[in-house]
């Protein structure tokens, strides 16, 4: 993008996720929208955690988002017929019994793989479960803090236990390993993003009900029969479920020729007519507008109850990005992962507070 | 059409003599004459060479390089990552190369016997050599996957591996017997030595069966006679007398084993947790998976440095043992 500005031939409009927000600021490379954005008519209908994940440090929007990918988790119905644990002692409770019928009570992408992605995806949600993060805000990692090492002494008792499918930790040499217990009911939950169901077939439910088009249909199809319900992920009383998220939309670069004509075109996106067809395509996910549900599951019927249980579990967690304001993202989810992943797995004996803080300043000291 | 050759001949002996004529010519002759590979040479080795060395000083704000002076390399120095994947390569290397070796003297020893069917064993000891990394990795990766690994049963039995099987995908490593230094390493680091001496064993192998056959027969059938052991006849005739090979494939061997990425990378990317990220393993995530140039240039400086070293211990400890033999 920076070199396309230095080159002087700048974008109107750029489609940009929230994950390219920080360094695209950084270098004055996108423009302040706050004042256009705030006097729009769609504005107010945005999802909260999606306006937040477009926020700046400096509290200033600087992108548009028009989908979502919160995290969430899919549930067995026969494995939790009562619904699933709200906190994480219901859930040992849960797993305890699970565990004497031969049932894993969860399992997760938990590797070090793609360097580091499993801190994004269920340690995020659980830290944030927990109340915790991995920021200061000011773009410091902050790892050693009660909440997390709450999380992560949480994690080891449940991994102590038995109660996480041992393929959690096993995506660095066979990936995507973790969704196999899910396909299978060996394991009775699975927290991922919203649309990792894509990859998850064909299925086999606990009641033996199989779904076997091969295809994403799989998941919804199951859902739809109740085999598997959405859920949000369990916290401790007081605090709301941690939900991980991923924004997409759009961003007006720095030098842009035509702004009118970029915010023309994203207000066209915005109406009811378009915004469906550009958050059902590829890149997209769950509509920021949260008026345009009902329209999104008119035309995906086949969709219906999973984007209608989703809207809820979405609702009862608290989404936000995980990187918060960090911004060398990639060595940030390696270091932390690979932190959990020692703490957890390696040396579940060693101080938790003392490897979170190494951490920490690792990724500080560069900075 | 007798004129015509004599008249290339003399057009040519013209050229001859005027190129004889022009002293400067004649003497610089043999440097035109290695320009083209120079350049070539140039090109591919010395400019990257440099121009990574140039990197490792930058760092990369947008679309501009940034001098850094040598804070890439103290980010390095100063990152766990580095440091366990320096231990990590240690393991790596010693076990491979001694593996390697071993096996590889071994087979080449017994080859050099009057074996029927040698020439057929020779072909089927080459296959692993001509496979490439990239399906070596994934073969030796699907044979241990535990839901579906041909020899995951083995592994997961508690009978053979107590208390509860073994697990090459996500056992992690035992306590460290010095503290720092990943020893004993993860079943996956075995592994993943097992792997890469079977890619490796073929070339080794050949390599010391040709210097083998040229050792005299003569002179291991007149120490027999003088009551020689065939291990005395191994250790004071044979290996002296292959050691050159030996010290080039233990050369090959290294500077392969500090290099080579592929079967770390389909075979267990590192992990699990990072049991097995080398430092070229880490090079390539830090380079081509953070996309941060300029810390990557850095550290593939470090390893141009650590392979240098490795280069020089090799040759000195042959030396060594060239001058005690």
């Amino acid at each position: 993008m920076a070199a396309v500005q230095a080159g002087g031939d700048v974008p109107d409009l750029m489609q940009a996720g929230d994950g390219s927000l920080i360094p695209l600021l950084k270098n004055g490379a996108i423009q302040d929208l706050t004042d256009w954005i705030k006097a729009q008519s769609w504005f107010s209908d945005l999802d909260p955690s999606a306006v937040a994940a477009c926020t700046g440090p400096d509290g200033k929007i600087y992108c548009v988002p028009v989908a979502i990918s919160p995290y969430i988790v899919f549930v067995w119905k026969d494995h939790f017929p009562n619904g699933y644990p709200k906190t994480p002692e219901e859930f040992k409770q849960a797993a305890e019994a699970l565990k004497a019928k031969n049932v894993y009570a969860i399992t997760f992408f938990g590797s070090t793989a793609f360097d580091g992605d499993g801190a994004t995806r269920f340690t995020n949600m659980l830290i944030q479960s927990f109340g915790g993060g991995f920021d200061d805000g000011q773009g410091k990692m902050k790892l050693d803090r009660p909440e997390n090492v709450a999380a992560i002494e949480f994690l080891r008792e449940i991994v102590a236990a038995g109660y996480v499918h041992p393929s959690s930790w096993e995506g660095t040499t066979t990936p995507f390993i973790e969704e196999e217990p899910m396909k299978t009911a060996e394991a009775a939950s699975f927290p991922t993003g919203i649309f990792g169901y894509r990859y998850v077939n064909p299925l086999k439910a606990p009641n033996g009900n199989e779904y076997k088009k091969g295809n994403e249909e799989d998941m919804l199809d199951a859902i739809t029969a109740g085999d598997v319900f959405i859920a949000p992920l369990f916290a401790p009383e007081g605090k709301k479920p941690g939900c991980g998220i991923g924004v997409t939309g759009f961003v007006i670069p720095t030098g842009a020729k035509n702004p009118d004509a970029a915010k023309d075109y994203i207000n066209w996106v915005m109406t009811k007519e378009q915004n469906p067809d550009w958050v059902l395509g590829p890149g997209g996910g769950f509509p920021a507008l949260r008026s345009m549900l009902p329209e999104i599951e008119a035309r995906a019927p086949v969709a219906k109850a999973f984007y209608e249980q989703a809207a809820a579990a979405v609702a009862a967690s608290q989404c936000r990005p995980w990187y918060g304001s960090l911004e060398r993202r990639n060595e940030a989810k390696k270091i932390i992962q690979t932190a959990v992943y020692k703490l957890v797995k390696e040396d579940p004996s060693a101080d938790i507070s003392a490897t979170l803080k190494a951490a920490e300043e690792e990724y500080n000291r560069g900075n | 059409m007798a004129t015509q050759v004599q008249a290339k001949r003399t057009a040519f002996q013209t050229t001859l003599q005027r190129i004889q004529a022009r002293g400067f010519f004649s003497h610089t002759l043999p440097f035109w004459l290695l320009l083209p590979a120079l350049l070539i040479i140039a090109a591919i080795q010395f400019y990257p060479g440099f121009y990574s060395i140039w990197l490792s000083f930058q760092d990369r704000q947008g679309a501009v390089w940034n001098f850094v002076g040598l804070r890439n390399f103290e980010r390095i120095f100063n990152s766990a990552a580095f440091r366990e994947s320096v231990g990590h390569t240690v393991v790596f290397l010693v076990g491979y190369v001694v593996v390697t070796m071993f096996a590889s003297l071994v087979i080449a020893l017994l080859l050099n016997r009057t074996v029927k069917l040698s020439g057929i064993y020779i072909t089927l000891i080459f296959i692993p050599w001509v496979i490439a990394d990239v399906i070596a990795g994934l073969a030796f990766g699907l044979l241990v996957v535990p839901e579906y690994g041909l020899l995951s049963p083995i592994l997961s039995n508690p009978a053979l591996f107590p208390p509860k099987g073994l697990s090459i995908t996500s056992d992690p490593a035992p306590r460290p017997w010095i503290p720092g230094f990943p020893f004993p390493p993860a079943p996956a680091m075995y592994y993943l030595i097992l792997a890469t001496a079977w890619r490796a064993l073929p070339f080794v192998t050949l390599l010391i069966l040709a210097a083998l056959k040229t050792v005299p027969r003569e002179l291991i059938e007149s120490a027999r006679i003088d009551g020689a052991s065939s291990l005395q006849v191994l250790r004071l005739i044979t290996l002296p007398l292959i050691l050159p090979t030996l010290v080039v494939a233990l050369f090959n061997l290294t500077l392969g084993g500090m290099n080579g990425i592929g079967l770390v990378f389909t075979l267990t990317r590192g992990g699990p947790g990072t049991a097995t990220e080398v430092l070229s393993f880490l090079l390539y995530t830090i380079g081509f998976g953070r996309l941060e140039f300029g810390r990557a240039a850095a550290l593939s400086v470090l390893i141009a440095i650590i392979n240098l070293l490795l280069i020089l211990l090799t040759l000195r400890v042959s030396r060594t043992e060239e001058r005690v033999q």
